[in-house]
């Protein structure tokens, strides 16, 4: 079942224009993949999606219901979480108060604890820092703080915008794999990776977007096994 | 490492550093603004407060309360600013700058939102006590004591005006729109003929009761009454504003200063909220500038001009943007400082700068540092989780969950 649509998405910045025409889905269940180089309109996508961005022409619909014009804080009551790029933790508020705020939107208190406790579950590391600064915290640890917030929310689509960023190689494993199982407890995940072949492989469908348009769709396998994108993104030629 | 290794990430050192060189440039960007408490000297006293039980707190406040209504009575020398200045109007004029620092502190304290034009609520007040006392003035008139909620409503009324077109703006952009917004209203005051430019209004009013022999209890001469209302006021205003601090208002102004999108799409209306702030901020301007009209007696547009507004600005940075303790403490020195040194009265812009740079310097989160207990109004549904979790074996080691908690919690967020 489709879960997210765009259809004919624009987007502009000003004058300029960032996404042309772009059109994908997002299947419930799905882990979907965005990968394309610096500037190509990955992070604007994102941001188009969970509502920071308007369309200037197009059609975005999530779970049958068209959001187009919906305010992003209510984006989020709708079942849209966006771990943003650089994280975008509250670097002044606690592991535990940066969390809190992930529930903010909530209107159901009674699922709060099952899924601080998923969170906890999935970065133990989160626990053990409850009291820290979220501006104090590593770079990989404001990572799964930004990801444990967005899923605070109880996200029926979780958007990941960079989840390997400045992560050493072990750490881009387990990152991924925690996207995984994060997926296997039922949220749909769109990720936006520069991290191309890790994308790849564990996503099951994913889209290549040059300058604003999308070139390339298929499984994750079709793509990685595509000569043009090897080239271009896999660091093979 | 396996890939059938659990999920306990952040292993080698390596990956700290890299992730950290990372995190340096990111910051290097110039978003993140830590706000941590100060360590050291009144960080010291915050640890300190909090170790009190909750008896010794009152017990606490209440003798600085009680001091406070005694000071003007009092007038205790050194401290006193005579005989330049009557100590009782000037322990007036620091209540009055306090409270205007309390409300400009919901602005630019809780909510991040840089207002330069603060003074424009001021003056709205003023004249909105004003015009509906003085003789001078045609229209109606109604008790002073009426104008102080009048006045509140209608410069939140002003504050909304503004801030709707305004706070889709950011930043700088909301700086400059302020700073514009004040001008005009002093303007405006100027050219507009209802206002009376400098000729003003006088005799404006002022509460009820006169005194056994006679003249008014609340004179423009005797600072005592309208000190004690000023402070019975701050008193009010304070708890009101300490209570949205704790609720999920203050939370979302806290998100917002801090990551305006990341809060956005937390589920916070920003918007909203930013409207809330400006105009919550309004309202308690609004309300001194109505009290200052009261005791003065006399309103023209002389006194509403930017500098007034960045010293208002200067006196919530002073005291510890986000404090509201601090903004009370940093309102009050800034009005007393002038009026007990005479003699470098005339240099306080010169010295209000030289002390912002050095608190910049040395104390960059004012002289008492922000710290909400954000969690107070999840607090409940965070116990229940910790101790929840607390019942499971994997959580025996660690001293935070259970019913300590809180305590433990609270602890932390101050440290
Ligand atoms: N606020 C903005 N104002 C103007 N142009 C912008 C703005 N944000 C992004 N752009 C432009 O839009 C284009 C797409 O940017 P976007 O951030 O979406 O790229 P990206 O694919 O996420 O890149 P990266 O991999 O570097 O994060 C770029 O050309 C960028 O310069
Ligand atoms: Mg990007």
């Amino acid at each position: 079942m489709t879960l997210l649509e765009l259809d004919g998405v624009s987007v502009h910045y000003g004058r300029i224009q960032a996404l042309r025409d772009i059109s994908f889905t997002v299947n419930e269940g799905e882990v979907v993949a965005l990968i394309g180089a610096n500037g190509a309109g990955k992070t604007t996508t994102m941001r188009t999606i969970s509502g920071l961005l308007n369309c200037s022409e197009g059609k975005i619909t999530f779970a049958g219901q068209d959001i187009t014009k919906m305010k992003a804080h209510i984006r989020v009551v709708h079942g849209i979480s966006q771990a943003p790029e650089g994280r975008g933790i509250f670097p002044g508020m606690t592991v535990m108060e940066n969390l809190d705020m992930g529930t903010f939107g909530r209107k159901d208190r009674s699922g709060v604890a099952k899924d601080l406790e998923r969170v906890f579950d999935l970065f133990p590391r989160l626990k053990e820092r409850e009291k820290q600064y979220g501006g104090t915290m590593s770079g990989g640890e404001q990572q799964m703080l930004a990801i444990g917030r967005a899923l605070m929310s109880n996200p029926k689509l979780l958007l990941l915008d960079e989840p390997s960023m400045g992560l050493a190689p072990q750490f881009i494993r387990q990152i991924f794999k925690i996207i995984k199982e994060i997926n296997n407890q039922g949220t749909t995940v769109l990720m936006v990776e520069q991290n191309a072949n890790q994308a790849l492989a564990g996503a099951h469908r994913a889209f290549v977007l040059e300058t604003g348009e999308i070139t390339h769709s298929g499984t994750g396998k079709q793509l990685l096994e595509d000569p043009s994108i090897k080239e271009a993104y896999l660091g093979v030629g | 490492m396996s890939m059938t290794d659990g999920p306990t990430p952040m292993q080698t050192v390596a990956a700290e550093q890299a992730a950290e060189d990372r995190e340096a440039s990111l910051k290097a960007a110039g978003r993140s603004d830590h706000r941590q408490p100060g360590k050291r000297r009144f960080g010291n006293l915050s640890d300190r407060w909090q170790a009190l039980s909750r008896q010794q707190q009152w017990g606490f406040l209440v003798i600085v309360v009680v001091l406070a209504y005694l000071l003007p009575l009092i007038n205790p020398p050194i401290i006193t600013t005579e005989p330049g200045n009557n100590f009782a109007l000037a322990c007036f004029d620091m209540a009055r700058f306090a409270l205007i620092a309390v409300g400009l502190n919901v602005v630019v304290g809780y909510a991040g939102l840089l207002d330069l034009g603060y003074v424009a609520f001021f003056a709205v007040g003023s004249y909105c006590a004003a015009m509906l006392t003085s003789p001078d003035s045609p229209y109606l008139h109604i008790p002073y004591l009426w104008t102080l909620p009048v006045a509140m409503a209608v410069t939140m009324f002003f504050g909304v005006m503004l801030g709707v077109p305004t706070l889709r703006l950011r930043g700088d952009y909301l700086a400059i729109v302020t700073l514009g917004f004040g001008e005009i209203v002093r303007i405006l005051a100027t050219i507009i003929p209802a206002m009376k430019g400098q000729v003003g209004f006088q005799n404006v009013g002022h509460p009820p009761g006169t005194a056994v022999d006679g003249t008014p209890i609340f004179s423009n001469s005797n600072g005592v009454p309208w000190y004690w209302l000023t402070l019975t006021i701050i008193i009010i205003v304070t708890l009101l504003v300490g209570n949205l601090e704790r609720s999920r208002v203050g939370r979302a102004w806290i998100a917002i200063r801090e990551d305006e999108d990341a809060a956005e799409i937390m589920g916070v209306p920003t918007f909203k909220y930013k409207v809330w702030a400006f105009a919550i901020g309004a309202a308690i301007g609004g309300l001194s500038g109505a009290l200052f009209a009261g005791q003065v007696g006399f309103v023209n547009n002389q006194k509403f001009d930017v500098t007034t507004s960045i010293l208002f600005l200067a006196a919530v940075v002073l005291g510890g943007a986000g404090n509201k303790v601090g903004a009370i403490l940093g309102g009050a020195l800034v009005s007393y400082i002038p009026l007990r040194f005479t003699a470098i009265a005339e240099y306080k812009y010169l010295i209000f700068g030289v002390a912002l740079v050095l608190i910049m310097i040395f104390r960059s989160q004012g002289l008492l540092p922000a710290r909400q207990r954000l969690l107070a109004y999840g607090r409940t549904a965070m116990n229940q989780i910790t101790s929840r979790n607390g019942k499971e074996p994997t959580d025996k080691d660690n001293p935070s969950a259970g019913p300590g908690a809180r305590a433990v919690r609270q602890k932390g967020a101050e440290a």
